[in-house]
């Protein structure tokens, strides 16, 4: 500033003196300047910058032009005159330098001018900007600001208050039930807030109340059970007195042979059988109350260590088979446990048996009598049957064939259907059974009875789906009852009538009853020869039973018998094949006719006929009173078919000489149809023979 | 339980001795009927048993009905109607109606029977191109019936034991008939009162087998007429009908033929073994063609269609065999 100042000065000065140029107006000040002080100096200096202001920028441009170019004139005069020589050239010269300085001087001036005027406009623009950027600040403030108390808003708008939560009763019904006080429907009615409260008001009234009823009843209830204990104290009380005065009933009861004691014990012991020996037990009694007074049916076993192993029910339903045994046993089964390893022990515990049993007799009318133990086994959850047959006296023959078709194990074979009783019904038990290492549950069949379909079908047992356990269904007991009861009765009467008829038939005689004789001719020439029993190797040996072996018919379970029928020089065999459930399911018969030549189903007409007679219509041969003929009846139809087919061969065969069979049987027609069938069908209203 | 197992197991044991007697071919070519010893007639669908994707299904009857009470001897068809026979009257079902599986007896036709113990049957029935049944029955006659008014018209006597088969001869106007009693009888339809020529094969060394009877089962004659194929207890013989004489006896020792037909150059045959037997017109065994029942009453060719033209051949078994080629058996289908 100093050094700026010094420069002014001179120029100060210069323009005093010179009057000539542009800046005279502004030479008036300038001696006051002069004349002042360093304030008077200093005010000069801002009067400078004003006058920077004031000035024309464009005005000073074209000042700045005319300096140049008098600069210029200037110079060029001066070379003129240097040129020209003249004396007066250096005066010239001198003025000429000293309009030229003046010139300079003026240029000086408006440089600093010009600086000055940039300064001032970089300041003004640094100004400006600042000023920019506080209002910027103050921008982002705002913002942030209103971010926030939207997010204020916000909480404040989600915001939920317990009461929501409250399920509150309907307005209506609200302003229907609850006081005035409460409601207070002036002020409700428009706020709905106020309304909210009062409902939530009614509800705290509402629930204040039903607590307080809630309280009421369980003092009630208290009241009520304390009653009933007194009452139960007294009832037992009462029961030592009620069996000192049975006790003392006794006596009477057996004078009078009135067994309700013996009923009662029963009954009581009914309580502790599992839960389908309990339905057997009950449906049975029923059976025989209701249908069949002859069936006697009990309970036996130890009614203690039924009691210890816990109520029945959940014996019947225990699958855990550790559990059988309570508290009397813990110390054993903890045992068995540790060396539960042992196969045989295993064994015993999968078949393990329920401590009682049922027995049921049926009574025949033949006198006989079928004795069926039921037993429960608990681990495995099926009733097996132990079977025992008590034949009177006279019924029992003794015939070689007959073999063991009276013995507990095969008597009720088949008594229905494919029911063998080789297998455990509950297919559950396959598992258990493989733990035990029993491989065939046949095997233990003589330690625990047979496990047929019906004796579950009894109990109400049903195993039809696999991964549910079963439970005694009384409904399927009832509905069982009567048809197996009849079954095993026709069984017993059929094996017993069977056995007779085998017996008989292996004396060479066939046995026909009284009431059957109708079915057949009187005078009939065939004869049984012989009656033996075939294994079944024998039997599926044979070339004449193929027919039926391939039609799927024949099991190794069923009994073969080979019954050789003789007239003259003509031998039939017959391969009989007998199912175990015989009756439902009557005798197959095989036949092979020798005459010289084999004649058999297969390349015989005639012999086919004489099967299809025998084995499709043995209804015919089942007469009612004597129903368990069929197997004597069947031979009997044979022989009078083997007769018939003889002595019509004969007349047909067209041969010369008296044949070996005289004609005796009466038929209107020896054959009929493109077969060429023969008359086996006998007409026994008129004693002739036709065909079917 | 028991019931049904009783059911089922008779149901075994009538299959095990079922015998189909006969068997026609609906007028469609698609289906079979075949009739049995239990009264039942059985429908089979050939389309479908012969469809290129038949699986054991498709072979099985279609629809099973009761028909008569006894055992039914011969189906026959009409356009509308099949006709069967056998035990009681002759009945006649629509076509139509069997196929939609609810077969009536659209007319029926009472032989005048007046025998009572002997239970006559009809072994035969052959229908005329005029709409004339002619019937062969169990009592010796053979019966002519207009099938328009169902009334009997004629009755040809002469046979003197029952009628085994029919066939017709000379452009319809000529019903041969075969019987147990060893004749076959050709008569005139329009004059009726004596047979025209009767054929004794029993009295004829060249066929005569006197130990298998003189019965003869079955007759065939040939589209021009000149030949007649009969057989029986007599072995199958051809006999040239101008001269009326046995020309060619064809070999089936131990075996007496039921059914016989001219198919193209050759005889087919067959009868008590289980098998077809192709015969050249010189008595010569072309081919034996084995199939499922050891005795066969009924052979068929199916010509009403010509995708389904099979030989059907049934017997003494359950099963009906199919023989898409002639040559061998196909598959067999289970009467049940």
């Amino acid at each position: 500033m100093a050094s700026s100042a010094g420069k002014k000065r001179p120029m100060v000065r210069v323009s005093r003196t010179d009057s000539s140029s542009n800046l005279t107006d502004k030479d008036s000040k300038k001696p006051k300047m002069d004349s002042g002080d360093r304030q008077g100096e200093s005010a000069s200096l801002y009067s400078e910058e004003e006058e920077a202001a004031q000035r024309d920028p464009a005005k000073d441009v074209n000042l700045y032009k005319t300096a140049c170019d008098g600069i210029r004139q200037l110079l060029q005069e001066i070379q003129e005159i240097k040129g020209s020589g003249r004396k007066d050239a250096a005066a010239e010269i001198a003025e000429r330098k000293i309009q030229a300085s003046m010139h300079f001087i003026t240029l000086k001036k408006l440089n600093r001018l010009a600086h000055m005027r940039c300064k001032k406009a970089r300041d003004t623009t640094h100004e400006h900007k600042q000023k920019v950027d506080s209002y910027h600040l103050q921008l982002q403030n705002l913002l942030y600001e209103v971010l926030h108390l939207q997010k204020e808003i916000t909480k404040c708008l989600e915001f939920k208050s317990k009461d929501e939560e409250i399920e509150l009763v309907e307005e209506a019904e609200f302003f229907k039930e609850a006081p005035e006080e409460i409601s207070k429907p002036d002020v409700t009615q428009q706020d709905p807030h106020q309304l909210t409260l009062a409902r939530l008001d009614w509800e705290l009234e509402q629930r204040k109340r039903l607590a307080a009823k809630c309280k009421d009843y369980e003092d009630q209830k208290e009241e009520i059970s304390q009653e009933i204990q007194t009452r139960r104290d007294q009832l037992d009380s009462l029961l030592p007195r009620l069996n000192t005065v049975l006790e003392s009933t006794k006596p009477l009861q057996e004078a009078l042979k009135m067994p309700f004691d013996e009923m009662r014990q029963q009954h009581r012991m009914a309580q502790f059988l599992p839960r389908p020996l309990y339905v057997l037990y009950v449906q049975s009694s029923a059976y025989q109350q209701a249908c069949d007074p002859a069936l006697t049916v009990t309970i036996e076993g130890d009614l203690d260590a039924a009691k210890s192993s816990g109520p029945s029910t959940s014996a019947a339903l225990d699958v855990d088979s550790d559990s059988d045994d309570e508290e009397g046993t813990k110390e054993k089964s903890r045992r068995r446990r540790t060396i539960s390893i042992d196969p045989t022990d295993r064994r015993g515990k999968v078949l393990h048996k329920h401590p009682l049993q049922v027995n049921i007799t049926i009574k025949c009318k033949d006198g006989s009598s079928l004795a069926l133990t039921f037993h429960y086994l608990l681990t495995l959850q099926v009733v097996t049957v132990i079977v025992q047959l008590r034949p009177v006296a006279e019924a029992v023959t003794s015939a070689i064939s007959g073999g063991d078709l009276l013995s507990p194990s095969s008597l009720l074979s088949c008594l229905f259907p494919g029911d063998h009783g080789n297998t455990t019904p509950n297919p559950a038990n396959q598992f258990l059974l493989e733990r035990a290492r029993i491989e065939d549950f046949n095997d233990c069949v003589k330690e625990v009875g047979k496990p047929y379909v019906w004796a579950q079908q009894l109990a109400g047992l049903q195993f039809l789906n696999a991964e549910e356990p079963p439970k005694p269904d009384t409904h399927l007991s009832s509905t069982h009852m009567e048809k197996t009861m009849k079954a095993l009765k026709v069984r017993v009467r059929a094996r017993l009538a069977l056995v007779q008829q085998l017996a008989s038939l292996e004396r060479g005689s066939v046995p026909v009853t009284r009431e059957c004789q109708h079915l057949f001719q009187t005078k009939i020439a065939s004869r049984l020869a012989s009656w033996k029993s075939i294994t079944y190797d024998d039997y599926i040996a044979l070339p004449y039973s193929q027919l039926v072996v391939a039609s799927g018919m024949v099991h190794d379970t069923d009994n073969f018998y080979l019954a050789v029928l003789q007239r003259g020089s003509a031998t039939l065999t017959a391969a009989v094949l007998l199912s175990p459930g015989y009756l439902t399911c009557p005798p197959v018969f095989s036949l092979n006719l020798n005459m010289g030549t084999d004649h058999t189903a297969s390349n015989d007409e005639n012999i086919r006929a004489m099967e299809h007679e025998v084995n499709v219509h043995y209804k015919e041969l089942l007469v009612k009173g004597s129903h368990d003929q069929l197997l004597t009846n069947q031979l009997q139809r044979l022989l009078m078919c083997l007769d018939v087919y003889l002595e019509t061969q004969s007349n047909s065969s067209a041969t010369e000489g008296p044949s070996e069979f005289g004609r005796e049987k009466i038929c209107p027609r020896v054959v009929r149809g493109p077969s060429r069938c023969k008359p086996f069908v006998f007409n026994s209203q008129h004693g002739f023979f036709t065909q079917r | 339980m028991a019931d049904n197992f009783e059911a089922e197991m008779l149901k075994q044991r009538r299959q095990l001795y079922t015998t189909v007697f006969s068997q026609s071919f609906s007028p469609c070519g698609r289906f079979v009927a075949v009739c049995d010893n239990f009264g039942r007639i059985t429908l089979f669908s050939l389309a479908a048993s012969l469809s290129a994707d038949a699986k054991e299904d498709s072979r099985k009857p279609v629809f099973t009905f009761q028909a008569h009470n006894g055992p039914v001897y011969t189906l026959s068809s009409t356009e509308r109607f099949l006709i069967s026979a056998g035990t009681g009257d002759i009945k006649a079902w629509s076509w139509a109606d069997i196929l939609k599986k609810s077969p009536k007896v659209q007319w029926s036709l009472s032989p005048p029977f007046n025998h009572s113990f002997d239970n006559p049957e009809t072994n035969s029935v052959v229908i005329t191109k005029d709409g004339m049944l002619c019937s062969g029955c169990g009592d010796n006659n053979v019966y002519l019936w207009d099938m328009q008014s169902g009334t009997c018209t004629n009755t040809l006597k002469g046979h003197t034991d029952y009628i085994h088969a029919l066939t017709l001869r000379g452009n319809d106007q000529q019903v041969v008939s075969a019987g147990e009693d060893g004749a076959v009888r050709i008569w005139d339809l329009r004059d009726s009162r004596e047979a025209v020529h009767i054929l004794e094969p029993y009295k004829h060394d060249v066929c005569a087998r006197p130990e298998q009877g003189r019965w003869i089962g079955c007759v065939a004659v040939d589209s021009g007429d000149d030949w007649l194929v009969c057989g029986g207890g007599p072995s199958l013989s051809l006999w040239h009908m101008r001269s009326m004489t046995p020309v060619v006896a064809f070999s089936t020792p131990n075996s007496s033929q039921n059914v016989v037909m001219f198919q193209e150059d050759q005889i087919m045959s067959a009868g008590s073994s289980p098998c077809v037997n192709h015969w050249s017109m010189n008595g010569e065994l072309r081919s034996q063609v084995p199939c499922t029942p050891p005795c066969i009453y009924s052979m068929a060719i199916n010509t009403n269609s010509a995708s389904y033209k099979v030989l059907s051949a049934a017997g003494s078994s359950a099963k009906v065999d199919i023989f898409t080629n002639f040559g061998y058996k196909a598959f067999s289908m289970l009467v049940c």
